[in-house]
């Protein structure tokens, strides 16, 4: 095909846009709506895995130093728990700090009561981070061998809620981000099908004329990639501005997160670049490939 | 060349018979009218000879090409040495008249300054001229088949095969498109024209194939009213 007829096919598949602007508004709404819908329940999956792993980074294990264990020791037992693999970070809570954070925690009359005990009865502790929530209880085990380990406190328990809330909702977000996905392709692909389907006869046309496929296709496939381009950005900024919308209420007008120990939602900046080229990206493909198909159907003549 | 050697076919979905065994050839040059009733075959034939669809039995050629050995991917080639004029003109409502000739130009990859003069040229035959920025729905049913004329024209096809070309238009205008498709075979190209107008048949004569529950039942040349006046 020489360079002046694919420029001229380019420039029918321009000329379509408008040419064809019911149909086009048609496919450009759907897209546009199925492009948003996909894109916020992804962002809404991406958040709420983020919120959920906050709350597993915040999962402490707690090691309780034996009273008889002198700095050596407990050097000793640091170096230990580095060893281990699964340990994140590790953080000593000296008897001191813990007995003013007690103090801290209580009212005057609490207070009042503990001013005359003659000894701190705290111990000295360690607390660690894990990398693998899901190893926690094995970590354990391993920590409670070791030397100079009184004993250990780790929420187990919470880990394992957290662990199941977190598989539940990976399978839930795929199944609607799925459904989503097929839904919106057979809405496109059916709205696409009437659009090409209304043009039937000029694709007839052009075949007995001795027009090959390629030559009809090219134009329908720059329309339908432009539609997908142009319904890709409109979802992008109604996406920016939902989900800015969302963001600020979470994290201007209540600080819950922090409360509550999890990771504050993306913000968007930071979202920008991937939403970005995955929304033209679906769009110029959904839109080129869908209105392809649906012409493919037509050249059998 | 158009030549059918034993063809039949038969339709898959009805079972209908719709030509049977039919041998016929009409030679470069030639001008032929198809006759005969609704359900005789005739659209058949004009199918069989664009590839629309494929012999049961037999062997069509058409310009050189054997269709039962041509491959989908070449029918454009074959297509692209045929004229068509249909009924309905089919001409693309969203082009100018200039554009829908220019767009059988551009199928076939011919350079913009040849398509720049030839299609001119083209549409001043059929004289529309004047017309060239119109759109189909501008015109009248005569000029739409004009134009419809002109796009079979343009590339220089070596057959045309009009398909109840003046069905849609004024009977008046329908002397006006035969004499437009004798001036088109005397300048050498082939013209299979299909009608229902015996009045039309009669009045310029020629080749006559009369067709009539899938065979060919007549096949001669007669005078023409045209001719004796």
């Amino acid at each position: 095909m020489k360079a002046s007829s694919f420029k001229y096919l380019v420039h029918q598949g321009f000329s379509g846009i408008w040419k064809n602007r019911m149909m086009t508004f048609a496919s450009f709404c759907i897209l546009l709506v199925s492009l948003l819908m996909v894109g916020l329940a992804s962002l809404t999956a991406i958040n709420l895995t983020r919120v959920i792993g906050g709350i597993e980074d915040k999962s402490e294990v707690v090691v309780i130093i034996s009273d008889d264990a002198d700095d050596k020791a407990k050097d000793e037992l640091k170096t230990h728990l580095e060893e281990i693999p699964n340990v994140n970070s590790i953080t000593m809570y000296s008897k001191e700090e813990a007995w003013d954070g007690m103090l801290d925690s209580m009212t005057d009359e609490e207070k009042e009561f503990f001013k005359y005990a003659d000894e701190n009865p705290l111990p000295d502790t360690y607390r660690l981070t894990v990398k693998d929530i899901k190893n926690m209880g094995e970590t354990t085990a391993i920590i409670e061998t070791l030397d100079n380990v009184e004993s250990t406190q780790s929420p187990t328990t919470f880990a394992d809620i957290l662990i199941n809330i977190r598989r539940i909702f990976s399978i839930v977000a795929v199944a609607v981000v799925a459904a989503l996905v097929v839904v919106s392709l057979i809405i496109i692909s059916n709205t696409t099908r009437a659009s090409v389907f209304a043009r039937r006869k000029e694709i007839n046309i052009m075949k007995y004329v001795g027009a090959t496929n390629a030559f009809i296709r090219i134009p329908f496939f720059v329309e339908g990639m432009i539609v997908g381009l142009v319904a890709a950005v409109g979802a992008l900024l109604l996406t920016k501005f939902a989900y800015e919308g969302v963001y600020n209420i979470f994290s201007d007008n209540f600080n819950i997160w922090s409360i509550l120990g999890m990771q504050k939602l993306y913000a968007f900046k930071d979202l920008l670049f991937p939403v970005s080229v995955s929304y033209l990206a679906a769009g110029a493909v959904i839109g080129a490939v869908g209105t392809s198909i649906s012409t493919g159907k037509h050249l059998k003549v | 060349m158009v030549e059918f050697k034993d063809v039949s076919v038969t339709y898959n979905s009805s079972g209908v018979d719709a030509l049977n065994k039919i041998n016929l050839k009409i030679n470069d040059g030639d001008f032929a009218f198809v006759v005969g009733p609704s359900g005789a075959g005739k659209s058949t034939l004009i199918k069989l000879v664009l590839k629309e669809i494929d012999a049961t039995e037999g062997t069509v050629m058409v310009n050189g090409f054997n269709l039962k050995k041509l491959r989908r991917s070449k029918v454009p080639a074959l297509r692209r040495t045929i004229g068509v004029v249909f009924q309905d003109f089919r001409l693309i409502p969203t082009m100018t008249v200039y554009e829908n000739v220019a767009f059988v130009l551009r199928v076939i990859d011919a350079p913009a300054k040849y398509i720049r003069s030839r299609v001119p040229y083209v549409i001043s035959l059929v004289g529309l001229s004047d017309k060239a920025k119109c759109y189909p729905t501008e015109l009248s049913g005569g000029e739409q088949q004009r134009v419809a004329l002109a796009r079979a024209l343009v590339n220089d096809p070596q057959l045309i095969i009009a398909d109840e070309p003046t069905g849609n238009i004024d009977p008046a205008l329908s002397y006006e498109i035969v004499e437009l498709l004798k001036g088109i075979n005397e300048c050498g190209t082939t013209i299979l024209m299909v009608t229902h107008e015996h009045d039309l048949v009669r009045y310029f004569g020629g080749r006559i194939i009369n067709i009539n529950k899938g065979s060919i039942d007549f096949d001669e040349v007669i005078g023409g009213a045209q001719n004796e006046s």
